[in-house]
């Protein structure tokens, strides 16, 4: 008995499988999927609703255009790319050997399921789990078991739905197939057309040393196919695992609500493939090709990886809403980057805090409101320079409970931006009243001046004088404020008040 | 002979026209407060600001109001807390945060903007934005403080805020268990607030007459919905406090 097993995964009709994977929208409508230079392009691909309503490959787009109600699409290279590396992350589920079959208009993938009994059970299960599986990556795939590698193949690109073949039923079970399956040359297929063989059981009945003579040692392998004992050296391929999704628009799209459409549906699949592997997603990279040739990048980084599909759709939509394209959007990209599952661990007598996600989401509302370089936590710059600071992106940190400090509390400022220039009347080197705009102040009391200089060597040079004053206006109402003489401009700036 | 239990029944019931339940003893709610970092006004206020309520810090510039809020947010950071600073005059000033021992990193600062860019734009976009953002704050819940900072908006555009925005407002801090201040040069939020505190600028401190050392302030509370004193006990009178300038060294109690 043999000890290999192999499974055979085909998607027919691959470029309209991979556009329509994440257009949900248009899986139930007729679609064709067209290719070749544009005023010569015909049908490559098509759905099986398209089958029906009368579209039938290489149509001209003419003739498409014709059927009515029969969507057509661009057919897009970069999508099917995608699309192949999802479908073969998702066979890599099933086992670590796969061998990619075919490519084209078709994508076809031999899994060496040598051994996985005992983890997915017997050939009919595993194979019902795989096309459940490829159902949820958006793929109608048809699947092949057997213990002859190019049985599995030819038979899984012959027919639809599962087959099981047990070992010993191969040459039965391929007797039926068209002698297409083999990929024969168009000559020798034109022979084997004169001579009446149609099918891979007639072909398999011919005597192997006639067959030989006359079309050479291939015609061995032919006949060996045919039997179902052929024998393959299975080289695996190793695909790299890199979350990442695209998809081309057929019409360039001005709304964002349609990007998000797409969007949501490309983050689905991210987040299924990372939650696949026990990852979250860290990070997500927006890349939207532009009419004209530009591009227009973004980048979320969420506070947390998350796999939440909802929040991290949120965060795709503020972010677009604040950043939005300046023209039409002609293809979507979304990569993001793996990172290990959030754990938090929580206590009883912890300090409340913001929940990571819903933090994310309130702040990207936030930046939509008052704009991104207005929101964050304030960080003192390491300089002398009166009031400068600069805004930090808020994290919420984790910061053990301590017992406050018995200080006593400090007077605070209020600052004026931007500082107001203001009319300062002196008397003995001494400001005694200053006008603001409309309102007239008396100076009760000064203390200064206080000079502060710096930076002399560059033209970010700062040169001012700060006096602390408490003054009175018409009503007499008493403001302490702070007035500072900016010694470069001679001009006196009203900086802040005390409150 | 009638026993005690059915003389006050009786007492009651003939009384109870004028005085409800005249001679039983109401039960008493506790409220949770924070510490506002300032003895004489936690005294005040019965041991400091109400958690889950909405708290006013009213007063003309020079007042202390500011001074008062950051000493109440220095606390709940030292605490591990997070705070949040909706500035709607961009009017916040780190350096005097930090000094009044507020961490900066526990802390989040909103700055509302001029769409115009213009220093005497109209208020209106100002205050939305901040009557917006302080919404986004409380419902995302998990601020031990939010500042609603209205110090320096007029009080004829900050008294149009709608009154069903201060009862979204109380109702959001209370499920959140959010402190929410707003700070104004009068009291705006009305029946929604649960204290009502009114600063007052009292006495300047200086040191032999040529550096400011610091201010003293006075501080009655205008309003409290929630007390612990039994029913006509007296509240005690107004406190002045001293808030000491970021140079001076000394402390002060």
């Amino acid at each position: 008995m043999s000890s290999e097993l192999y499974a055979s995964i085909h998607a027919a009709e691959f470029p309209a499988q991979a556009l329509l994977r994440l257009r949900t929208d248009l899986r139930a409508q007729p679609v064709s999927v067209l290719d070749g230079p544009t005023l010569q392009e015909t049908v490559c691909s098509l759905n099986r609703h398209a089958v029906r309503i009368g579209a039938v490959p290489c149509m001209t787009r003419l003739e498409a255009e014709g059927i009515n109600g029969l969507h057509l699409l661009p057919r897009s290279k970069e999508v099917e790319t995608a699309a192949r590396a999802v479908l073969m992350e998702y066979a890599a589920k099933f086992s670590p050997r796969i061998e990619r079959v075919r490519e084209g208009t078709e994508c076809a993938l031999a899994l060496d399921i040598t051994g996985t009994e005992r983890l997915f059970g017997p050939p009919e299960e595993l194979a019902s789990r795989l096309r459940d599986e490829m159902a949820t990556a958006g793929f109608r795939v048809s699947i092949a078991t057997s213990a002859n590698f190019h049985t599995a193949r030819m038979k899984s690109a012959a027919t639809r739905g599962i087959t099981i073949i047990p070992e010993g039923e191969e040459a039965p079970a391929l007797e039926r197939l068209p002698l297409a399956s083999l990929a024969l040359t168009k000559d020798h297929e034109e022979t084997f057309e004169l001579w009446g063989v149609r099918t891979l059981g007639e072909l398999g009945a011919l005597p192997e040393v006639e067959l030989v003579k006359r079309f050479g040692t291939a015609a061995s392998t032919w006949r060996a196919m045919a039997h179902g004992t052929a024998r393959h050296t299975f080289q695996p391929i190793e695909p790299a695992f890199a979350l990442k999704e695209f998809y081309e628009f057929e019409t360039p799209v001005e709304q964002i609500d349609s990007l998000l459409f797409i969007g949501a549906r490309m983050i689905d699949n991210l987040v299924s493939r990372a939650a696949g592997r026990a990852l979250s997603l860290a990070s997500l990279d927006i890349g939207l090709e532009l009419e004209g040739g530009r591009s227009h990048h973004l980048v979320i980084h969420p506070a947390v990886p998350s796999v939440d599909r909802k929040f991290l759709l949120k965060l795709l939509q503020l972010e677009i809403d604040a950043h939005p394209p300046d023209a039409a959007v002609v293809s979507l990209t979304l990569s993001a980057e793996a990172g290990s599952s959030h754990k938090l661990q929580l206590g009883l007598f912890a300090p409340q805090m913001p929940e990571p996600s819903r933090l994310d989401v309130t702040l990207a509302r936030l930046k939509a409101i008052v704009g991104e370089d207005r929101i964050g936590s304030p960080v003192l710059e390491d300089t002398h320079r009166p009031g400068s600071f600069r805004m930090a992106r808020f994290v919420v940190n984790a910061k053990p409970s301590a017992a406050p400090i018995d200080e006593s509390p400090r007077m605070a400022l209020r600052r004026v931006r931007p500082p107001r220039q203001i009319q300062v009347a002196m008397h003995a080197m001494e400001p005694i009243a200053f006008i603001d705009g409309d309102n007239r102040f008396e100076i009760t009391a000064n203390y200064g001046p206080w000079r502060t200089n710096g930076c002399w060597w560059s033209q970010d040079a700062w040169d001012a004088e700060e006096w602390d004053i408490l003054a009175t206006d018409r009503t007499g109402v008493a403001v302490g404020c702070l007035l500072v003489l900016d010694r470069l401009r001679n001009a006196w700036r009203l900086e802040a008040f005390y409150d | 002979m009638p026993t005690a239990q059915t003389l006050r029944l009786e007492i009651e019931r003939t009384l109870e026209n004028r005085f409800p339940a005249a001679l039983t003893s109401m039960t008493r709610s506790i409220y949770e407060v924070a510490p506002t970092g300032v003895a004489s006004v936690d005294a005040v206020l019965e041991g400091g600001l109400p958690v889950g309520a909405i708290c006013e810090v009213t007063g003309p510039e020079s007042s202390g109001r500011t001074s008062l809020t950051l000493a109440f947010l220095a606390g709940r950071t030292e605490a591990g807390q997070v705070c949040a600073w909706v500035d709607a005059d961009d009017a916040f000033d780190p350096e005097s945060a930090a000094a009044s021992g507020v961490d900066l990193k526990q802390l989040l600062w909103v700055r509302c903007r001029n769409e115009c860019g213009l220093a005497r734009a109209k208020p209106w976009t100002r205050l939305d934005q901040a009557l917006r953002a302080t919404d986004l704050l409380l419902q995302a819940g998990g601020f031990a403080a939010i500042v609603l900072d209205l110090g320096n908006m007029e009080p004829q555009h900050a008294m149009r805020i709608p009154l069903a925005t201060w009862f979204r407002f109380r109702q959001a801090a209370d499920r959140t268990r959010c402190s929410l201040l707003v700070l104004g040069k009068t009291a705006y939020a009305q029946s929604s607030a649960a204290v009502v505190l009114e600063s007052a600028p009292f006495q300047l401190e200086s040191a032999g007459g040529s550096v400011w050392r610091g201010s003293r302030f006075e501080m009655r509370h205008g309003r409290q919905r929630s007390t612990s004193l039994p029913a006509g006990a007296r509240k005690p009178p107004a406190s002045t406090w001293f808030a000491s300038s970021v140079w001076d060294g000394g402390r002060r109690a």
